[in-house]
């Protein structure tokens, strides 16, 4: 069989713009509507900002290079290695309870990953200049060239694996999606290392960032995983997705354990000895609000709603998954923000009229703009995607 | 082909700003990047009168270290920063996509974008300007009026710069990183 035929035979329902326009208008369908449509106007209105401006536009300043964009991004690849490791669960590793999601989280992988790298566009200063020289004059010991170079890969494979997942071709699916999974996992520790190797910034130097990457990343694949659920059966969920949603919703409560033990130890040896730039730095995170709506966001909301009776409360796990969505996105913001907390400073002391003792950072609205768009580029693929492609698991005998 | 590294006599520093004009003129720097490429740090006078503590007010000059394993080069996707022959560490506008890693992973706070091609830009010790023209001296370093700089190849042993280092003790900043700088202040 050639490509082109092999093309021809993925299945996926045709449909004209005016069956994506016909939903049903129910008031909280018509807020998600009008809502995308409004981010993804937001959108385009800030990549013309952006493009009239360039990085004037943006917050970000010389001692604040990286910004509110760097962090979405950081969300949206999360969330891809995340629904790629749900994904993975049944149709890589064979866990039957969750194969009736594999194909739906694979989807998510995929869109997330697009509105990441739509996002990232407009944040690089040169994107067309990053896909020629990052080909020609590979840097070989750079975290970014290695994570995004295998975030590139890791695209094609995800496409690759739902493509074999539409035919119903598990055996080939399996074999893209290990080899998917695992070049996922090394794109996003890599970008973990990104943080991990910066030797100038005590607070983010070190092994820490590449592994709990890994270990959010699973986190907010299965907070997405019980919201793209929620949405899809309208919170009546059959007595298959209770179970899976269930025993994901254990699975949760451990990985978030193991997150507040993490973070925890992670503070302990910041603080502990008063280190410079990484002591006090440490300490002035612990007073900042942002990083307690993270904790109580996407930790603690979510796992005493799974403690209360062992994860059996689904319909609160999915507003609970909201929650923790938010929360993850101040994790984000915060790990971009937090790096770059303490000025380097190198005796410029007369640079300010006084030395700063932080760096200030304030996203401009155009950034907002950006980000939300972000945000109604997903949505608006993953909607489509639900009208073009069964996401729904096949009948397997 | 030469390792070019300075040495800074910085207690003779007057603050007099003369390098951050200078450099400015020689490489063409825009309007409002002050302190950006080169700059000169000032220690206010700390204590109450009159239990003042005259150490505390002192000059630093300072400017990108040039670090013979820097960790801007370390971290450039594209390999837009790089060494030069000379060991001077230069960044390739061409290849540069601003993803400003560079300006992160920089523990001297030396980099910064340039307005004109949006790419990242840092001291370069004149190379495209005096060193291309065949001198071999900064413009910091030859307008300076009290000789805080040597510049110099310090893998001459004849050089100036080091004889210098040599026969005066000297620190490099941040030297616990493992940067190696080539920028030298003397003590």
């Amino acid at each position: 069989m050639n490509i082109k035929e092999f093309i021809t035979t993925i299945p996926y329902n045709k449909v004209s713009v005016k069956d994506i326009l016909s939903f049903e208008r129910t008031p909280t369908n018509m807020l998600i509507a009008v809502m995308t449509l409004a981010f993804l106007a937001m959108f385009v209105v800030g990549v013309a900002i952006y493009l009239t401006h360039g990085h004037h536009a943006y917050g970000v300043t010389r001692e604040h290079p990286w910004g509110l964009l760097i962090a979405v991004y950081i969300f949206f690849v999360v969330s891809s290695t995340g629904l790629c490791i749900v994904g993975s669960l049944g149709d890589v590793f064979g866990f039957k309870d969750y194969m009736e999601i594999s194909k739906r989280a694979i989807f998510g992988s995929i869109v997330t990953i697009l509105a990441g790298f739509a996002v990232i566009a407009f944040e690089i200063g040169h994107p067309v200049t990053m896909l020629i020289y990052n080909v020609i004059s590979p840097g070989l010991t750079s975290a970014i060239w290695w994570m995004g170079t295998l975030y590139g890969i890791y695209l094609t494979f995800m496409i690759i694996e739902f493509v074999f997942l539409l035919k119903n071709d598990m055996k080939m699916a399996r074999y893209f999606g290990l080899t998917g999974l695992l070049v996922g996992l090394a794109a996003h520790s890599n970008l973990g290392g990104v943080f991990g190797f910066l030797n100038a910034r005590p607070i983010s130097n070190g092994v820490f960032y590449p592994t709990y990457f890994i270990l959010t990343a699973f986190i907010t694949g299965i907070f997405l995983a019980y919201i793209m659920y929620g949405f899809r059966y309208k919170l009546k969920f059959g007595e298959s997705a209770t179970k899976m949603l269930t025993n994901l919703a254990k699975i949760q409560a451990l990985l978030l354990s193991i997150l507040i033990f993490f973070v925890t130890w992670k503070m302990l040896t910041d603080i502990y000895g008063g280190m410079p730039a990484r002591s006090e730095v440490a300490i002035h995170i612990l007073g900042s609000w942002t990083f307690w709506a993270e904790v109580i966001l996407a930790m603690i909301i979510p796992l005493v709603i799974i403690l209360v009776d062992m994860g059996k409360n689904v319909v609160g796990m999915f507003w609970a998954s909201m929650s923790g969505m938010v929360g993850i996105m101040f994790m984000r913001y915060n790990l971009v923000h937090d790096t770059q907390l303490k000025p380097l400073q190198m005796l410029k002391k007369t640079e300010y009229q006084l030395a700063p003792q932080w760096i200030e950072y304030m996203p401009s609205s155009t950034e907002v703009m950006i980000s939300l768009g972000g945000v109604g580029i997903a949505v608006f693929l993953y909607y489509v995607g639900t009208r073009l492609f069964n996401l729904d698991a096949e009948e397997h005998h | 082909m030469a390792r070019y590294g300075m040495a800074l006599d910085y207690k003779n520093c007057i603050n007099c700003k003369a390098c951050e004009v200078a450099c400015k003129e020689e490489n063409g720097i825009l309007l409002g990047a002050d302190a950006h490429r080169i700059w000169v740090g000032t220690g206010e006078i700390e204590g109450q009168y009159p239990l003042l503590d005259l150490t505390s007010n002192t000059f630093y000059p300072s400017q990108c270290q040039h670090c013979d394993d820097a960790p801007c080069e370390e971290v450039c996707p594209t390999h837009a920063t790089y060494y030069d022959d000379n060991g001077v560490v230069r960044v390739d506008p061409d290849k540069c996509i601003l993803c400003s890693y560079c300006m992160n992973a920089c523990p001297y706070d030396a980099r910064y974008v340039d307005d004109r091609t949006v790419t990242v830009d840092k001291c370069n010790f004149c190379t495209d300007t005096r060193l291309e023209r065949g001198e071999v001296t900064t413009a910091c370093q030859a307008t300076c009026p009290t000789k805080v700089r040597i510049f110099g190849d310090l893998d001459d042993p004849e050089s100036e710069i080091s004889q210098v280092l040599r026969t005066r003790e000297s620190r490099t900043l941040k030297s616990h990183l493992g940067t190696n700088p080539k920028l030298f202040y003397l003590l």
